[in-house]
């Protein structure tokens, strides 16, 4: 459904993308990842059609993105990563807006996605919340029901419960048969959802992967508090990646081998278990370039 | 064109375009029911502007007063009428693209199934439909005001009228048209802004010295203002065939720039 070969475009001040190429299939949900000024929004601008390839080209529905561009994003529903609004209107406004230059009976699913976030389209757009305007974008992004959606940091603004809410409104999508591009800083956002992800790091790919596959890369921190000290001990000197020991805390690393972390914890008296994800940047640093990661 | 973003811009710059349409109204009626008592007085005014240089007279069409055609044209035509329609043309034609451009939120706008061009094509209908409305309140204005206030010996033809009007229009469709293709060119409205206010500024200064300076009558070839002269149309004096022709055929060739231009170019949004 989307297909990007070889797209580069380099700005003056030489940043940019150079030879960006994946392929998003038809009901699947492909995550791109990256941390901030990585080229996700540059990428996706190019799928759009905001800017014209410089080498390279980007396909969406089979529609070349630059040359076919209107063709293309009529297929397409978008939420940019800043949501800029128009002056002096309300939400509901400006969702007719939208839904009459979309051309699609958009009602009942506009009222369900209303209804599903909670909010007052009525209320004057300069007098929303940021969160508040993500959602008037979600609704904006869903409504005309698009065989491909493209959503650039969907889920920045929206309170946790509000996240999982639109998770389950990704999944039902999904559940559909539609496309998703879906760019994200956070792993965990994308990992609750996604079938595959693609990693770009300073406007390159560096590997596209099956999300099973980068979960299992990913390293998990676990703090394990023990209750006597000869357990410490104990547990000190079996095959467990110990990072750090503090009085009574263990800090253990975790990459894959959850079997053995279990079996082994389960010989001790476990007073409390606290994990931490491993950032974004850590798991590409360990993927890209090992002999870096700080230890 | 798209029907929906037509209506949604139009409701949003509604209230500007009724606010120059109004104000520019209000001040030809008020000037015109200035008329009876200045033509009364006609023979001291001459006197007062007789000391005036001659270059000056000309520049603001005071040369003469007898009749309202000349006076209107002098008064307001020629002058605040010139300044208003300028301030909404590159004003709006700056909100238009611009500013959606600059702010972000032309990427909302280019969502759809709408095309850049039709995007563009709707964004001048705006503002050609605001420069119609607001020139349609002048000509009502200045109309009915003339028809209720001024004797019938010096009231000017409704024909000459429509043309004063009619040829304002086609100006302000042409400056429209350079001002909204600067607003497709930059990225920034602030930018746009000034290339677009700083023409239009050029253009009549060039227009103002020319008609002072005599000897720089020369610079008034380089202005698109130079084409509309009320005064003369008032008295018959121009071919308003031809100076209608030059407008419209500048004012379409920037439209069609601005299409093309903005079909082409790389949006930062």
């Amino acid at each position: 459904m989307i297909t990007i070969h070889n797209l580069t475009r380099q700005f003056s001040n030489g940043k940019g993308i150079f030879d960006v190429s994946f392929d998003v299939k038809k009901g699947e949900v492909f995550g791109f990842l990256g941390p901030n000024g990585s080229g996700k929004s540059t990428t996706i601008r190019h799928l759009m059609g905001y800017m014209k390839p410089q080498k390279g080209r980007a396909t969406v529905f089979d529609y070349d993105s630059w040359t076919e561009q209107a063709k293309a994003r009529e297929h397409v529903g978008y939420l940019p990563g800043e949501i800029a609004f128009l002056d002096g209107m309300n939400g509901t406004e400006f969702l007719d807006m939208i839904a009459g230059m979309q051309g699609k009976k958009v009602k009942e699913k506009r009222s369900e996605l209303i209804h599903l976030l909670q909010f007052d389209p009525k209320t004057p757009i300069r007098k929303m919340s940021k969160g508040m305007k993500q959602k008037v974008g979600i609704v904006a992004t869903f409504m005309h029901d698009p065989d491909i959606y493209i959503l650039d940091e969907p889920t920045s603004g929206l309170d946790p419960l509000m996240q999982r809410v639109f998770i389950e409104l990704v999944l039902k999508e999904k559940e559909k048969g539609k496309t998703f591009l879906m760019s994200s800083h956070s792993f965990s956002e994308i990992e609750r959802t996604c079938d595959r992800a693609a990693i770009i790091k300073d406007g390159r790919i560096v590997t596209v992967k099956d999300i099973h596959e980068l979960q299992s890369m990913q390293r998990k921190i676990f703090d394990i508090t023990l209750h006597n000290l000869e357990d410490v001990e104990a547990l000190k000197s079996s095959s467990l990646s110990i990072e750090k020991v503090d009085g009574n805390m263990v800090r253990i690393e975790v990459q894959g081998n959850y079997d053995e972390f279990f079996k082994e914890l389960a010989n001790y008296h476990v007073k409390n278990v606290s994990a931490t994800n491993q950032s974004l940047e850590q798991i590409f640093m360990d993927y890209y370039n090992a002999e870096e990661v700080p230890r | 064109m798209s029907p929906s973003l037509y209506k949604q811009m139009m409701k949003s710059n509604f209230k500007s375009i009724m606010s120059f349409g109004m104000a520019s109204a209000v001040y030809v009626i008020l000037m015109t029911s200035l008329f009876p008592m200045i033509s009364d007085n006609i023979d001291k005014i001459q006197e007062l502007t007789e000391i005036y240089p001659d270059s000056l007279m000309k520049a603001f069409g005071l040369e003469s007063f007898g009749t309202y055609g000349e006076f209107i044209s002098a008064e307001y035509y020629g002058l605040f009428f010139l300044f208003i329609l300028g301030i909404f043309s590159v004003m709006t034609a700056i909100q238009l693209i611009a500013k959606l451009v600059d702010r972000g939120s032309m990427a909302y706008l280019l969502s759809t199934k709408v095309s850049r061009a039709q995007v563009a094509i709707t964004q001048i209908s705006v503002l050609i439909t605001g420069l119609i409305i607001i020139i349609f309140l002048n000509f009502a204005g200045g109309y009915a005001a003339g028809e209720l206030l001024i004797d019938d010996q010096y009231a000017i033809a409704m024909g000459d009228f429509f043309q004063i009007n009619f040829v304002g229009f086609l100006l302000f469709f042409a400056v429209g048209g350079y001002s909204i293709l600067f607003s497709s060119l930059f990225n920034d409205e602030k930018m746009a802004f000034a290339a677009a206010g700083g023409v239009t500024f050029l253009f009549y200064a060039l227009d103002m010295a020319g008609k002072i300076v005599s000897d720089l009558e020369w610079l008034r070839n380089l202005s698109i203002f130079s084409l509309y002269e009320p005064a003369k149309i008032a008295k018959g004096d121009v071919n308003v065939v031809l100076v209608s022709l030059i407008l419209f055929g500048l004012g379409l060739l920037m439209y069609i720039a601005t299409v093309l231009v903005f079909r082409r170019r790389n949006l930062p949004l």
